[in-house]
């Protein structure tokens, strides 16, 4: 109760944003563990838009809404349609495959809580202090705290989405970055259509495929085919 | 909100994705959970955007976005192909790198 009132204090100026972060965050955090723990693939996939949902609107509270609408265009949209057309074109959406071995599996959970614990010790803790708030509200820096310096000033006046400043330096300083990327997709593209591609076809198609693609005489056999099929269907 | 928050969440988000990619061993839900660890690393990026007031951490998020696209694309044609020749996902039984 005591840290609540604390933190009710500290945050008297930005109590909407503390709001939001909540929502979104236990949001996020629920999804994501829906989505480790869900049989169901599709079901997982879904959880999986909800958890990306819940970062974009993380980085609304965070002032990015550049980055905000990015997630939900590429991520959310794009890379999760894409998740969901592969799933249901497999086929695959209910079939259950965790780990092996109960000694994997526990093994598997110690290892992330290890982790999770490593990291809030090593990166949470040196920035809950009343320094490292964010905001209208946000004290200014005390001894050797890193105080939050906000985005607000790098954003200026006539830019409150950072767009033309995120956009400045994305075609100044990191212009070859950006040029990479391009390329990057390029090739990833490319790459995705010959992976994609069927080789494996029937020894009769690869017959006809060497005498240098003679549909009429593909057709024919097909209708002969054909034919022979209904003629045994009729027969047995 | 002190920054330190966003950083608890990240850090969450990427330990949750770290135990599914250990727990699970369908190919798609390892690719999902990857998915979940990038975004972490996204959200500490941003925050840590915020917390010294420059854009350069926004700049990696879309850079990592990007490439995280790629990596989608390429990965599941990947997944395809792979179930049309084995008949499966489980990552545990294509063997023929093994030696």
């Amino acid at each position: 109760m005591m840290l609540l009132a604390q933190a009710v204090e500290a945050g008297a100026g930005n109590t909407a944003e503390a709001v939001l972060f909540w929502v979104f965050a236990v949001l996020a955090l629920g999804a994501a563990l829906a989505v480790i723990t869900m049989r169901n693939i599709v079901h997982g996939a879904l959880m999986l838009v909800l958890n990306l949902l819940a970062i974009a609107g993380l980085y609304l509270t965070l002032e990015s809404s550049f980055l905000s609408v990015i997630q939900v265009l590429v991520y959310a949209g794009a890379i999760m349609v894409l998740f969901l057309f592969v799933i249901m074109l497999l086929g695959v959406d209910n079939d259950d495959l965790l780990a092996s071995g109960p000694t994997t599996r526990v093994l598997g959970v110690v290892g992330g809580a290890l982790l999770a614990g490593a990291l809030l010790f090593a990166f949470v803790g040196p920035y809950t202090s009343p320094a490292s708030e964010c905001g209208p509200g946000a004290p200014a820096t005390t001894g050797d705290q890193v105080s939050c310096a906000g985005l607000a000033e790098a954003y200026g006046e006539e830019d409150a989405s950072g767009v033309a400043f995120l956009g400045g330096r994305l075609f100044t300083r990191y212009t070859y970055g950006f040029e990479l990327a391009a390329l990057l997709l390029t090739v990833a593209t490319i790459g995705a259509v010959i992976l994609a591609r069927r080789r494996d076809v029937a020894p009769e198609d690869e017959d006809m495929a060497d005498v240098d693609g003679d549909l009429a005489e593909a057709d024919e056999e097909l209708a002969e085919v054909d034919a022979s099929v209904a003629d045994d269907e009729r027969e047995g | 909100m002190a920054i330190g928050y966003y950083f608890a969440v990240s850090a969450l988000l990427f330990s949750i994705g770290l135990t599914g990619v250990l727990l699970r061993r369908n190919a798609i839900v390892l690719f999902m959970c990857v998915e979940l660890m990038l975004n972490a690393v996204n959200l500490t990026l941003a925050a840590a955007a915020r917390m010294w007031g420059g854009p350069d951490g926004q700049v990696f998020v879309f850079f990592v976005i990007v490439v995280a696209a790629a990596e989608v694309v390429v990965g599941l044609a990947l997944i395809v192909n792979l179930f049309f020749r084995r008949g499966t996902l489980d990552v545990d039984v294509p063997q023929l790198l093994r030696w």
